[in-house]
């Protein structure tokens, strides 16, 4: 078992639509593939804890450092852990439009979303903390505008 | 023989010039020409030029050509004029011959179109490459140059006669030369462009920075012939980035030179870098401390907050400070002052974080705090021994004066000397009596200072100290009111509340009015800013006062000389109350009474 941590930027801001459309097939994929873990996503940032076997979680992270959506892909974490410290695999993010808080689904607001789980050892659970602070700012129960440099 | 020329021809008749025969293709040209119509009544799309000749050729019997003769709007021919004879040698006709020269004629005109078009552009590339702020140059394949533009020249300073392929490798500086010529040679070699930089001399002599870029010009599928390129001068931007490369050298050689563990981290508050100490003094690898592996680090019981502070301080940019136990490579935890600052300049916010073992220091403290402690002690057992000491005297004192009292009483003493003798033991007694009280209530304000704070019921406290009282009260017939409904509650030291009422009380009853019975009222209530007060109030002899909110009372002052006193009362009432930061006021009438009020402060808890 491994989990890594990543963080980028999407390339194109995602629409409520895309969002819904991530979460179906990540969810979908995860799910048969025995990923877990947490995407936040905010303002074009993302950032991501997956973890599962090796060779699973490798494959799946050479496959999103690939994936044209997003760019500036950067490997916080890449290693080897006893247990799982999420049973399942979820998201959260703002919508962007009023009316998409009913129609998504199985999505979490991020000032929703549950504290590192205790079995997460201290040093990943602070980088799980700064990773969200990074994407939602310091009140995650408003959306996050980003002071980012333009990037060429 | 004439229908298969691949030309129109026609033969004209006498000096009429009348048709005879027309070809197919001449047909083109000249339409329905029937034999016998005369060429002038049907010219179809010969040019008048031509028709206006006609008769003139005839008359002087010589041949004439006309190429590219427009005919119409969209056709061309090349004319041949030639007269005929007949077997009798005599001018007999015209033999006209016309070839459809259109296409080549379009042709040719594109073709003077493009050399127009080719010659502007040529100017404009001209323009364009000797006025932009960089060398354009050619070379061919043996490395041969056979061009610059003309800002090569102004840069070198060199003469425009100059030999380009002898000179320029002696312009380059000569530590970049050799490199210089090899790798040009290699791209030329294998068909590649290049890109590098080198120093070349100015017209003045300096050496300046330049880069070099060239790519070959493909003709798929030969080899490249020529290469073409440019020379921009980069001096200030190496010069820029090689003072920052240097820079940051240095300073990294610093960190890495300092025995304390030194670390920067991203906007977010990954670490990105540590020292070579923090490696040595930890025994971990950059990848096993990884951006927030320093946590894991910290004694259990510290590191979630230590984490939570850490995520404070990069929400809100503020300064990380605290002291914690880290972990030594063979396990033993040291104590270290970890302390990180953000720096925000044009690059985005960084962390800049330290952490000084204070290991040494925090040994000494503990060592200082022990030796403090013992000290502490050991005055605090002087002090009981005074209190003990003076308490344990004045028992004695007293059965001294109880004696003295009797022997007085039952004793008679026929020299009048003796009653000097009597008064003066007398005062003596009193003065070793008061001076025993004082020290042992000098003593005992020190002590309360650090006595324990608790929640007081101030019923219980205040019938407690009138308890104590009451053979005064009794004997002077005071009447004491309690009010404690408005505060009931007040967290305070027992012994310093005690001592503060104590006082207050008894002077109210020693000061008391000869012509009237005391009556003292105690109220306990809050001021509007919820600051507790304690409120004494009696109908006494009253005093003078200089400043009623701010009294002053020194030690071993007294208004009422003639009442039995030593001064000391109302001085450590005020030094109790202000060492804990309350105040006290009163206010006074002579011969009416004295009201003090004591603004209690709860200490923190």
């Amino acid at each position: 078992m491994k989990h890594i941590v990543y963080i980028s930027r999407a390339v194109h801001a995602l629409t409520d639509y895309d969002l819904q459309h991530l979460l179906d097939q990540s969810r979908r994929d995860n799910a048969e593939n025995g990923i877990t873990g947490v995407l936040f996503y905010s303002h074009g940032n993302i950032a991501q804890l997956f973890e599962g076997e090796e060779a699973t979680a490798d494959a799946l992270y050479e496959r999103i450092s690939q994936d044209g959506r997003h760019s500036h892909v950067r490997k916080l974490i890449d290693r080897s852990i006893a247990a799982r410290s999420f049973s399942e695999w979820s998201m959260a993010f703002h919508p962007l439009a009023a009316e998409s808080f009913e129609a998504l689904q199985g999505f979490l607001l991020p000032h929703r979303v549950p504290p590192a789980p205790a079995t997460l050892p201290i040093a990943d659970a602070l980088l799980v903390e700064l990773v969200r602070l990074a994407v939602f700012g310091p009140d995650p129960s408003q959306p996050y505008h980003h002071i980012v440099a333009p990037t060429l | 023989m004439l229908r298969q020329l691949q030309a129109g021809v026609a033969t004209l008749e006498g000096p009429d010039l009348r048709y005879s025969f027309v070809n197919d293709q001449m047909r083109e040209l000249v339409g329905e020409a029937k034999p016998g119509q005369r060429v002038a009544d049907q010219p179809g799309q010969l040019p008048s030029s031509l028709l206006e000749v006609l008769p003139r050729i005839y008359a002087a019997g010589e041949q004439y050509t006309v190429k590219a003769c427009a005919c119409g709007p969209q056709h061309c021919y090349d004319l041949s004029v030639q007269p005929y004879h007949d077997e009798h040698g005599a001018m007999a006709g015209l033999l006209l011959l016309a070839v459809d020269v259109s296409e080549q004629e379009a042709a040719r005109q594109r073709a003077h179109e493009l050399a127009l078009t080719t010659r502007r552009l040529d100017a404009r590339l001209r323009v364009l490459t000797e006025t932009a702020p960089l060398v354009t140059f050619t070379t061919d394949a043996q490395g041969k140059v056979t061009y610059v533009s003309p800002q090569w020249y102004r840069f070198t300073g060199q003469p425009p006669t100059a030999d380009l392929t002898a000179i320029w490798p002696l312009l380059v500086h000569p530590d970049d030369r050799l490199r210089v010529l090899y790798e040009a040679e290699a791209a030329r070699r294998v068909g590649a462009g290049w890109n590098f930089e080198y120093r070349l001399r100015r017209y003045d002599g300096a050496y300046r920075w330049m880069l070099s870029r060239a790519l070959p010009e493909m003709h798929p599928p030969d080899a490249p012939v020529f290469w073409h390129g440019a020379l921009t001068e980069v001096h200030q931007e190496r010069e820029l980035s090689e003072a920052r490369r240097r820079g940051e050298a240095e300073l990294r050689f610093l960190a890495d030179s300092i025995p304390e563990l030194v670390w920067t981290a991203s906007a977010e508050g990954l670490v990105d870098y540590y020292n070579q100490y923090t490696l040595e003094y930890t025994g971990l690898t950059k990848e096993e401390l990884g951006p927030t592996g320093w946590v894991g680090l910290l004694q259990t019981e510290e590191q979630a907050a230590a984490a939570r502070r850490w995520v404070q301080s990069v929400a809100s940019g503020t300064e990380f400070e605290g002291e914690y136990r880290m972990r030594r490579h063979d396990g033993v935890y040291r104590w270290h002052t970890i302390r990180a600052r953000q720096l925000s300049d044009g690059s985005g916010p960084r962390w800049f974080g330290t952490c000084s073992d204070v290991e040494e220091q925090y040994r000494l403290r503990q060592v200082l705090q022990t030796q403090y402690d013992e000290l502490s002690r050991a005055h605090h057992n002087l002090d009981t021994f005074v209190y003990a000491a003076s308490h344990d005297l004045r028992q004695p004192t007293n059965n001294l004066r109880g004696l003295f009292e009797e022997l007085r009483r039952s004793a008679t003493f026929a020299d009048p000397e003796q009653a000097l003798m009597l008064q003066m033991v007398d005062a003596a007694l009193t003065q070793l009596d008061d001076t025993l009280i004082d020290l042992a209530t000098t003593v005992r304000t020190q002590r309360q200072q650090q006595e324990p704070v608790e929640v007081l019921d101030m019923a219980l406290v205040l019938e407690e100290i009138l308890l104590g009282l009451r053979p005064e009260i009794m004997q002077r017939g005071a009447r004491i009111e309690v009010l404690v409904g408005d505060a009931p509650g007040l967290r305070y030291s027992r012994a310093n509340l005690r001592s503060v009422v104590h006082n207050l009380v008894s002077n109210a009853l020693k000061f008391s009015h000869p012509v009237r019975p005391p009556h003292i009222v105690l109220r306990s209530y809050h001021t509007p800013d919820d600051q507790p007060v304690l409120e004494v109030q009696d109908n006494g002899l009253g005093m003078h006062i200089d400043n009623p909110a701010h009294p002053v009372f020194q030690l071993f002052a007294r208004q009422h000389t003639h009442v039995d006193g030593t001064g000391v009362g109302l001085y450590l009432v005020q030094r109790i109350v202000s060492s804990q930061g309350g105040h006290v006021t009163v206010t006074s009438t002579l011969g009416e009474g004295t009201a003090f009020r004591v603004y209690w402060t709860v200490p923190a808890a």
